[in-house]
């Protein structure tokens, strides 16, 4: 880089809510043609700083610079105006309306009488969905995308806007390597033409990928902004959690005890097709697929979430007929849902949410004792870290991260015999990752048998004992424990 | 070396970082009490403006008044809560009030014959037992049209309404029950404990508003410490994480509909005790009153928020605005006026206050 020009320059940016001081006296700068990653822990407060950023929260105090001039007071409109484009956490689609209009809202295409042109409408959606060379058909409605589409289309709708600032938190976190790839292709396009990207991930392997400079934020401060080359995962790690990680993948070897869930010929209309297989006690069976291959709906419908299907599910041994998540849980089986937003119920507390689950499979009379379930969250804020540490607070105020912790513990304390975990460690942080997959293997080790759901390769050749693959709705291969990344990502990939 | 001191001072960082957050934790407690206690203090304001504004307010028989005004709302504003948490809507509730209490007095002050035999009329105990059954029968038919057809709440329970209000001037031949004739000349009334449960008092406290305590008392029991609260609460915060969590929906909004409907047979008995007789008719208005009274209460329309001490303050703001008004001598169509806007006024200070104090 031969002339560094400031597109975007935050000092001192401070902000509190009830309980939490979230920000404090942030500075950070954006040079163009950089991508900047924003890195620190479950509610370090990198979401906090980007919403400030792209108008839907308001800073307390604290000044903000873009091409050098000052800008006040920042609404979601004005922060548009100034050129910047946020892909949100928690994405914003509309569900209702179809991918198109999602990525030309407020900007459609209209005829000469004033209506929509929908036919210019999709063809233009149709080109910015290949320039990110995925495949999706403009017209679908986006309650219908699995969570991966939906995280693609929000980024082709706010690259269209032709921003000079991207703002992209955790885009990758429902995306497989493949797809991945791609959407880094197109940043370094973009890269090329001057726009400016502040990138939060916590798959720390992405910043040597793509990263410039990195920031590291901790309990709502910056550590350090470091060039990316200067360092190295270890050392980020360490400035982030303050802390050496012991160890990644806290993997205990257990013996594989007798098939507890069993799947035979299952199938559902062009999603998945003829699928077999076995879990065992004791083991945790892995299942990897890219975009679209099938393995969300797969899991959803052993569940009895989506009940058009044909097949057989047994557990211990027992068919499940009924096929709705009540019997399921009834008969030991949990599960962790894809999206976020399908888990948690915002305005509850964290006790609340905790015993869901619990809750469903006792009779309607049944009275609660409020003190005893807050020990018991408790419990869960302490083993998982959830962050902040107070438990009578309505989930939707915590990090996503936090949020993702919450609906895990669940499943936790639900005594399944059987957990279907669909990317359990989504938007987790590293040192919470770590912790997460300790629990597993914890309830691996007392006889559970968990069927894991991961688009990341390293963890699910970490934590797996066999994985499956999965490519067009088929089973395609089987692979032990000791499989390579190429190996994996090859039997997944078409050729 | 450099790694411990590291540490200690991350530690310290986050000590500083939930220092604010223990002050800010006493502020947020004070703010949070305030919050849920909104529909208090606006009664409050109202009761102290009224009761320098009119020197009858504050009197006894007044307040006996407004108790017994209050009352019927209160009840129905209970059983319409737990519907609007979920994140329905019952715009039924005064229809089957009417029709529940105008087939017990039926029942209670004539007589049949069926298959030979002469019947009736039947006892207190009975008239009440029926009456409940017809308001438990209708809620759950309310329930399982809109949990199983999956029709809109609002027009499976207007449509309802209409349907009862029609069966009941079938069943009352459109003549007040028991009608003036009926009473002189056959001594036909209601049952005294029912007149009781309308005008009556307990130490001088109107009965009907220990039948009101004991509806919100329970209301809130259920919502607060019973499984079947905590499903009302999630269903209505998000359908989707209560489905995946197993939760069952169908089940859970039919009984809450069921739940509905028997405090609204509740309420039509206290009502038609406190005219003396019932008509197809009573009741009218009702149902809008029992959902501003949740929605002033706290209860939000999209589900998920909302509880029974809430409403009843709420159903409480309603009848002291009226009471106010009369006392205050304010013309009757300028009354419709300021009730309106004063329901208007109230939810918009309430949101307001909600985006104002988001905790
Ligand atoms: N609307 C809100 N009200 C109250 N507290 C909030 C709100 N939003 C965020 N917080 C708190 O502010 C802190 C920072 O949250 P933020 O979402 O910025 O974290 P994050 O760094 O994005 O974490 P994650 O990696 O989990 O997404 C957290 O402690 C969170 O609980
Ligand atoms: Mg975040």
């Amino acid at each position: 880089m031969v002339t560094k020009k400031v597109l975007l320059r935050m000092e001192r940016i401070d902000k509190k809510f009830p309980g939490v001081h979230a920000l404090n006296q942030i500075d950070l700068d954006l040079y163009a043609g950089e991508v900047h990653i924003l890195l620190g822990e479950n509610g370090a407060g990198k979401s906090t700083l980007m919403k400030i950023l792209s108008g839907s929260l308001e800073r307390d105090s604290g000044n903000i610079w873009i091409d050098g001039k000052e800008v006040g007071d920042l609404d979601p409109e004005h922060s548009k105006s100034l050129g910047i484009g946020m892909v949100y956490q928690e994405l914003s689609l509309c569900p209702n309306l179809s991918v198109a209009e999602n990525i030309f809202l407020g900007n459609l295409p209209k005829t000469k009488i004033g209506a929509v042109d929908w036919e210019k409408l999709n063809k233009m959606a149709k080109e910015s969905l290949v320039s990110l060379n995925v495949s999706i058909d403009p017209r679908m409605l986006v309650r219908n995308l699995e969570v991966a589409e939906q995280q693609l289309t929000e980024i082709a709708r706010v690259i269209n806007r032709q921003s000079k600032i991207l703002l992209l938190d955790e885009p990758t976190s429902a995306l497989s390597d493949a797809e991945r790839d791609r959407l880094f292709e197109l940043i370094r396009l973009l890269q090329s033409k001057g726009v400016g990207i502040i990138y939060i991930s916590h798959r720390l392997n992405e910043i040597k990928m793509i990263g410039t400079r990195v920031t590291v934020m901790r309990d709502g401060k910056v550590v350090d902004t470091i060039p990316v080359e200067k360092t190295d995962e270890n050392q980020l790690i360490q400035k982030m959690v303050g802390r050496k990680l012991n160890e990644q993948y806290p993997k205990i070897h257990t013996k594989i005890g007798d098939k507890i869930l069993e799947i035979k010929n299952l199938s559902s209309e062009n999603k998945f097709k003829n699928v077999n297989f076995q879990l065992h006690s004791g083991e945790i069976l892995g299942i990897f697929g890219l975009m679209g291959a099938g393995q969300t709906e797969l899991a959803r419908s052993i569940f009895g979430l989506d009940s058009k299907m044909s097949g057989e599910v047994l557990i211990d041994g027992c068919v499940l007929t009924k096929h709705n998540p009540n019997d399921s849980i009834r008969h030991g089986l949990g599960m962790l849902t894809r999206d976020r937003r399908e888990g948690l119920v915002p305005m509850l507390e964290v006790p609340q949410n905790v015993t869901l689950a619990i809750r469903s499979q006792e009779s309607f009379g049944q009275i609660i004792k409020l003190r005893t379930e807050k020990e018991f969250a408790n419990k869960f804020v302490n083993s998982l870290q959830i962050n902040p540490p107070i438990i009578n607070r309505k989930v939707v105020f915590f990090s996503g991260g936090n949020q993702q912790k919450i609906i895990l513990s669940r499943w936790l304390c639900c005594e399944s015999k059987v957990l279907i975990f669909d990317e359990p460690t989504r938007g987790i942080d590293v040192a919470g990752k770590a912790d997460v997959f300790r629990l597993m293997s914890q309830l691996a080790n007392e006889g559970i048998g968990i069927v894991m759901i991961s688009s990341e390769i390293p963890e699910i050749i970490a934590m797996a004992d066999r994985i499956l693959v999965m490519r067009r709705g088929e089973i395609v291969t089987e692979f032990q424990q000791s499989v390579t990344q190429e190996d994996l990502l090859c039997a997944a990939s078409e050729f | 070396m450099s790694n411990s001191i590291e540490n200690e001072k991350s530690c310290a960082e986050t000590a500083d970082r939930y220092e604010i957050s223990a002050k800010s934790n006493y502020s947020s407690v004070v703010k949070s009490t305030l919050l849920k206690s909104g529909p208090i203090i606006a009664f409050l304001l109202l009761a102290i403006y009224l009761s320098f504004a009119s020197p009858y307010f504050l009197t006894g028989s007044n307040i006996v008044n407004i108790v017994r005004q209050t009352s019927i709302t209160a009840i129905l504003a209970i059983g319409q809560t737990l519907v609007i948490i979920t994140g329905g809507i019952d715009l039924s509730v005064g229809a089957i009030s009417a029709l529940s209490a105008s087939v017990a007095a039926v029942l209670m002050t004539q007589q049949f014959q069926i298959g030979g035999f002469m019947i009736g009329p039947v006892g207190v105990g009975w008239g009440i037992i029926i009456a409940m059954l017809v308001g438990v029968s209708v809620g759950v038919i309310n329930g399982v049209i809109v949990a199983k057809g999956r029709i809109p709440d609002f027009i499976a329970t207007m449509g309802m309404s209409m349907t009862i209000r029609g069966i009941a001037l079938l069943v009352t031949k459109g003549m007040p029950v028991p009608s003036h004739a009926v009473a002189t000349e056959l001594k036909g009334y209601l049952p005294e404990q029912i007149v009781w449960l309308g005008n009556g008092s307990i130490l001088g406290f109107p009965a009907s508003g220990v039948v009101a305590i004991l509806v919100v008392l329970v209301g809130w029991f259920i919502l607060r410490y019973t499984v079947l609260g905590r499903n009302v609460y999630a269903i209505g915060g998000n359908r989707d994480a209560a489905r995946v969590s197993g939760i069952n929906i169908v089940r859970t909004k039919i009984l809450v509909y069921g739940i509905s409907g028997l405090m609204a047979a509740v309420a039509g008995i206290v009502l038609s005790g406190r005219l003396n007789s019932a008509n197809a008719l009573m009741a009218d208005g009702e149902d809008m009153k029992s959902v501003a009274s949740a929605v002033i209460g706290g209860a939000n329309l999209a589900g998920g928020d909302g509880g029974a001490i809430g409403s009843l303050f709420g159903a409480l703001i309603m009848g002291t605005l009226a009471n106010g008004l009369n006392l205050l001598n304010v013309n009757a169509f300028w009354q419709r006026v300021v009730q309106g806007l004063v329901i208007i006024g109230i939810v918009l200070f309430d949101q307001w206050r909600r985006r104002k104090f988001k905790a």
